[in-house]
């Protein structure tokens, strides 16, 4: 450990007295101050995200709600779907990396594993839609794959790593069910309804995931 | 109960500081000796004698990754270590109702 001091051994440091007292006032602001700089600011990713699917979704939808056969959304929704999902991504990289700086082990491993499902789902679901496209399936169909597919791939990485590690992460479980389920209800509806649940119902869950997740027991 | 019952390894600020940190992270993780500097705020002289202390005595363990200038220095705490600031904080609880007036 002298690597970074260039020292073999420090100075015998002063080892002031406390009290009991005392005592419980350090260790309640030592786990406030790990907390504030090892924890991942769950909240913050949860509102960013939340805005990205709001946003992008609810833009698409806007631009797609009048269309008498569906067609696709204008390109200029698109476009802002796509600098949104940027930002986000500068955005969570530059959060977990703040929080995971320094931190090696388990939850290292955890979140190679999380960004390998995410980034192999949405690979898999890209190939899927391109094969669907091939096999002639109408718009409508495509659309409705392309929609579904982010929360879709995004709910299955997080729900199958909801529990890594021998802990319980709730916010992740429940987060991962909604999206599922904001997926699969989408879909019924053809694309236009499912750019709206997706908005709305997916982009509400995240946001009020922010609200939800300080609260839930860290297992 | 007394305030000499306290793990004496552990009750000293800087040393509590130290197992508390490294008590949040999940069980299994480590922090780097450079990162664990940022977080304590004591000198690099000063970290490294409270940790060899914590090392004596069981609770932590430190290990070197790679060589030269990629080398890193990780910390982590052992289960004894876990336990022992369990049984430390229990102990300062009694302590703290002890002392509260009823």
């Amino acid at each position: 450990m002298n690597e970074e001091t260039g020292t073999r051994k420090g100075p015998e440091p002063r080892e002031a007295a406390m009290d009991a007292r005392g005592a419980a006032v350090i260790m309640q602001q030592a786990r406030e101050r790990a907390g504030s700089e090892l924890r991942v600011r769950r909240p913050l990713l949860f509102v960013t995200w939340g805005l990205v699917l709001l946003i992008g979704y609810g833009a698409m939808w806007l631009s797609v709600r009048g269309q008498r056969p569906y067609d696709a959304p204008a390109w200029p929704t698109l476009l802002l779907a796509f600098l949104l999902l940027l930002v986000a991504l500068i955005i969570t990289a530059q959060v977990v990396d703040w929080a995971a700086s320094g931190v090696g082990g388990r939850s290292q491993m955890q979140r190679g594993i999380f960004a390998l499902a995410v980034a192999a789902g949405f690979a898999a679901l890209e190939v899927e839609k391109s094969a669907v496209a091939s096999l002639g399936a109408s718009r409508p169909v495509q659309a409705v794959l392309g929609i579904a597919a982010p929360p879709l791939a995004a709910g299955l990485a997080f729900v199958a790593t909801s529990a890594l590690a021998g802990r319980l992460n709730w916010a992740r479980l429940i987060l991962g069910l909604w999206l599922l389920a904001v997926a699969a209800a989408g879909a019924w509806g053809g694309p236009v309804t499912a750019l709206a649940v997706c908005a709305l119902a997916g982009g509400g869950g995240v946001l009020l995931m922010a609200v939800i997740e300080p609260r839930l027991p860290r297992s | 109960m007394r305030e000499e019952e306290l793990d004496q390894a552990i009750h000293v600020p800087a040393r509590l500081r130290i197992m508390v940190t490294l008590a949040s992270l999940p069980d299994g993780d480590d922090l780097s000796f450079t990162r664990l500097l940022d977080v304590i705020g004591l000198t690099p002289g000063n970290l490294i004698t409270h940790l060899r202390k914590l090392e004596d005595a069981g609770y932590i363990t430190t290990h070197k990754n790679g060589s030269g200038v990629t080398a890193r220095t990780a910390v982590a705490l052992t289960n004894g270590g876990r336990a022992a600031l369990d049984h430390y904080t229990s102990v300062l609880r009694e302590l703290l109702d002890s002392a509260s007036p009823r």
